[in-house]
C-alpha cells in the first residue's frame, strides 16, 4: 500500500496550466510561449520558447488529464497522438520525423480501451522488437567474426532511444514500465522475458556507487556517478525486484531527496520510491521547484495525485 | 524586415572558411588560399575585465551583426562544484553584452547537453541563472527545440541527413563557445566538436548515440558544414587537461581565442595545448585537403604568440 500524498497546493493550476497550453492540433508543446508550466513562476513575454506539439509532453499530458478526470482535453490529446502513429506501430517524436523511437513507450502507457486496443497491440509489438544495436544478432555475430570481446549488457537486451543505437538507461525504465503495465492486464510470457532481460540490464548498468545516470558506467574511461532522474527511472522500472543492488539505489535516490532542486528529478524519484515502499511518509521537497516543461507539470501530477494517476504507470 | 547577408557576403565568407577553401582545393587547381585569422587574446581571470577584453575582439575580427540575430552556443555538459567542464557564464555574458553592443537584432543562449534531460536544472547548477540577468528568458534548450531535416553541404558520416533546431538553423551567426578541453575520444573538444550540442536530444536521445554509431569525427565533420555561418570564441581563461571533457583536471591558460573560421580557431587551440591538430580526426576531415587552414601558414594569427601562450596538455589516451 502506498502512503496517501497530498495534493500539493499547485495541482488544480497545474491542471489548468495544461488545459491552457494545449495546441490546437490537440497535442502539446515541451514548453510554451509567453507563460510558466508552473502555477507560481512568472516568464517574460520575450522568452523564446517554440510550441510545436511533440508526443512525449502529450503523452504525458493525456495521462495526467486522464488520471485528473479530464476527459475532453484528454480525448483530443489523443486524437494528435493517433494522427502521429507510424506504419511500423510505432511514433516518432514529432510529426514529421520519419522514425520510430523511445517514445512508442510513453505511448503504449496509455490505456489500450483509450487508444483502441489494436494501435496499443501494434505499439507492445514494436517494442518487443527493438533492442539495442549491440544486442542485435547482426551487431553480434560481427563481432565474433572480429574477435571483439562481448559488450556489458549485451546479452540483456535494453532498449535504444532510437532504433540502430545503444541501449541506454531512461528508454529502457521506460518501456519496461510498459510492458509490465501490459503484462499484468494480458500475462505473456514473451512480455515477461523481455522485461527480465531489460532488468537485468539496468541492474548490470548501475554505478558503482549506487544508482543510474544515463547508462554509462565507464563511458569516457572513469568511474561515472548517478543522476538522480535516471535513477527514480530505473526504481520505477524495478517496481517488485528485490535485491542488495536495488537496496544500494534506493539509499542513493533517498539522499539525492534531500538536496534536489529538479521538478523533472523529483518526480521520478518519488515515483521510484514509492515503487519500492521508501518514499518518506509526507515527504515535501526542501526548496522551492521550479517546474520548467510540461512533462513535468504531468508527471508532477501523475505522481502526487494518489493512487490513480500511479495506477497508469504499472496498471 | 529583418535583414540578411547578401549572397556575395556568404559566398566571401564561405570562401574565407576551410570549407570553401576545400571545395576549391577539391577542384585540383593550386590556388592561393587566403589566411584565415584567429586571435589570442590574454584574459587571466573570470572578473569584469573579460567585458571589455570581448568587445574588443569582435571589434579586432570586425565582426558586423548590426540588425542580424546571433546565438550563443556555449558547453554545457554536466555540473561539478570546481570543476572546469563547462563554459563559464561571465563569459557568457559578456559575449551576450558585445554582441548587443554591435547591433544585432537579437542575441540568444542555445545548448543541447548530451547526457542530463534537465537542461535548465543544469544551467542553474553551473550559475547561468545567477550571473546572466533574465537568463531563462534568452535561452533556448536545443534539445526540445523544434527541428528541420536537412542535408549537410558536405558529408563525412553514414548519416543520410539530420535533423537540426530551427533556433541555431535560423541564426545569422552561430557562436561556438566552448572550453578548452582533453577529450577522451577525439583528444580534443573545441569549437568544432561543440556542435555536438546543436544536435536535438529531443530526436536522437540523451546522449546522442546515433552520431556515435555513425562515427563522432565524421559527425563532426557534418555538423560543421551544416552551419557555414560561425564565429567561434574558446574559453581558455581555465581549460580542462587529461581525463576531459568531465574527468579532467582544471588547466589554467589565461587566453580566449576567436576567429571566423572553428578549423583554424580549432587548430591554434591544439597547437596551445601542444597537441599536433593533424591528430585530430575531425580537424582533418573538415580541412579536407593537406593545404588548409590546419597549416599554420594559412593561418593569421593576431594578438599573442602561440609560444608565448602555449603549456602543454596532460593528454588523454585517445592521443
Amino acid at each position: 500500500m502506498f502512503p496517501d500524498l497530498s495534493m500539493p497546493p499547485g495541482l488544480s493550476a497545474s491542471i489548468d496550466t495544461l488545459l491552457s497550453k494545449q495546441n490546437q492540433d490537440g497535442g502539446w508543446p515541451y514548453r510554451s510561449p509567453n507563460a510558466s508550466c508552473s502555477p507560481n513562476a512568472s516568464r517574460s513575454p520575450t522568452a523564446r520558447v517554440r510550441g510545436r506539439s511533440w508526443t512525449e509532453p502529450t503523452a504525458y499530458a493525456v495521462l495526467a488529464l486522464l488520471a485528473a478526470g479530464e476527459t475532453g482535453a484528454a480525448r483530443k490529446g489523443l486524437g494528435w497522438i493517433l494522427s502521429a502513429k507510424r506504419p511500423d506501430g510505432g511514433w516518432p517524436p514529432q510529426i514529421g520525423i520519419d522514425e520510430s523511437t523511445w517514445v512508442t513507450a510513453l505511448v503504449a502507457l496509455l490505456p489500450p480501451e483509450q487508444l483502441g486496443s489494436s494501435v496499443h497491440a501494434r505499439a507492445i509489438a514494436w517494442l518487443l522488437a527493438t533492442c539495442g544495436e549491440e544486442s542485435s544478432f547482426g551487431y553480434r555475430l560481427r563481432q565474433w567474426l572480429l574477435g571483439s570481446r562481448r559488450l556489458a549488457g549485451q546479452q540483456s537486451p535494453g532498449w535504444p532511444w532510437v532504433p540502430g543505437a545503444a541501449a541506454w538507461v531512461g528508454p529502457t525504465s521506460i518501456a519496461i514500465l510498459a510492458l509490465d503495465k501490459e503484462n499484468r492486464r494480458k500475462p505473456s510470457p514473451e512480455i515477461q522475458k523481455r522485461i527480465e532481460s531489460g532488468r537485468q540490464f539496468l541492474l548490470g548498468r548501475m554505478c558503482g556507487e549506487g544508482g543510474w545516470n544515463h547508462g554509462s558506467l565507464r563511458g569516457a574511461g572513469y568511474e561515472t556517478r548517478p543522476y538522480p532522474e535516471t535513477t527514480g527511472m530505473a526504481l520505477a522500472a524495478l517496481r517488485g525486484v528485490v535485491s542488495p543492488k536495488v537496496d544500494r539505489a534506493l539509499a542513493v535516490a533517498r539522499s539525492f531527496l534531500d538536496e534536489c532542486r529538479s521538478a523533472d528529478a523529483l518526480n521520478w524519484l518519488r515515483l521510484g520510491l514509492l515503487a519500492h515502499g521508501q518514499l518518506p511518509e509526507g515527504f515535501c521537497p526542501a526548496a522551492p521547484v521550479a517546474y520548467r516543461t510540461l512533462p513535468e507539470t504531468s508527471l508532477a501530477l501523475l505522481v502526487a495525485g494518489g493512487q490513480r494517476g500511479r495506477e497508469f504507470f504499472w496498471g | 524586415m529583418k535583414p540578411k547577408f547578401t549572397r556575395r557576403e556568404w559566398l566571401a565568407a564561405t570562401l574565407a572558411t576551410s570549407g570553401g577553401a576545400a571545395v576549391l582545393a577539391g577542384c585540383g587547381k593550386s590556388l592561393p588560399m587566403a589566411p584565415s585569422t584567429v586571435s589570442i587574446v590574454r584574459a587571466p581571470a573570470y572578473d569584469p575585465r573579460i567585458y571589455e577584453t570581448m568587445r574588443r575582439i569582435l571589434e579586432d575580427h570586425r565582426v558586423d551583426v548590426r540588425g542580424r540575430s546571433v546565438v550563443l552556443k556555449p558547453n554545457l555538459v554536466e555540473f561539478e562544484p570546481g570543476s572546469s567542464i563547462n563554459t563559464h557564464p561571465l563569459l557568457v555574458h559578456a559575449a551576450w553584452e558585445a554582441f548587443q553592443a554591435r547591433g544585432a537584432s537579437s542575441v540568444r543562449i542555445a545548448e543541447g547537453p548530451g547526457h542530463r534531460r534537465n537542461t535548465l536544472d543544469l544551467a542553474d547548477a553551473a550559475g547561468y541563472f545567477e550571473v546572466i540577468p533574465h537568463f531563462e528568458d534568452l535561452f533556448v534548450d536545443l534539445n526540445l527545440d523544434d527541428v528541420t531535416r536537412v542535408r549537410p553541404s558536405r558529408q563525412f558520416s553514414r548519416l543520410e541527413k539530420l535533423y537540426l533546431p530551427n533556433t541555431a538553423l535560423d541564426a545569422d551567426l552561430l557562436v561556438s563557445m566552448p572550453k578548452m578541453k582533453t577529450h577522451h575520444w577525439t583528444g580534443a573538444t573545441l569549437a568544432m566538436k561543440n556542435l555536438f550540442g546543436v544536435v536535438p536530444g529531443g530526436v536522437y536521445g540523451w546522449p546522442k548515440n546515433p552520431l556515435h554509431w555513425a562515427g563522432i569525427e565524421e559527425c563532426i565533420a557534418d555538423l560543421h558544414a551544416a552551419f557555414p555561418r560561425q564565429f567561434a570564441i574558446v574559453d581558455g581563461i581555465v581549460g580542462m587537461e587529461g581525463d576531459g571533457p568531465i574527468q579532467g583536471v582544471p588547466k589554467p591558460v589565461g587566453v580566449l581565442v576567436a576567429g571566423h573560421d572553428p578549423v583554424a580557431v580549432d587548430a591554434t587551440c591544439c597547437r596551445i595545448m601542444h597537441i599536433d591538430p593533424y591528430k585530430i580526426g575531425y580537424l582533418r576531415l573538415a580541412a579536407g585537403d593537406a593545404d588548409s587552414h590546419i597549416l599554420e601558414q594559412n593561418i593569421r594569427q593576431t594578438g599573442e604568440n602561440i609560444a608565448d601562450v602555449a603549456t602543454p596538455f596532460a593528454l588523454p589516451h585517445a592521443l
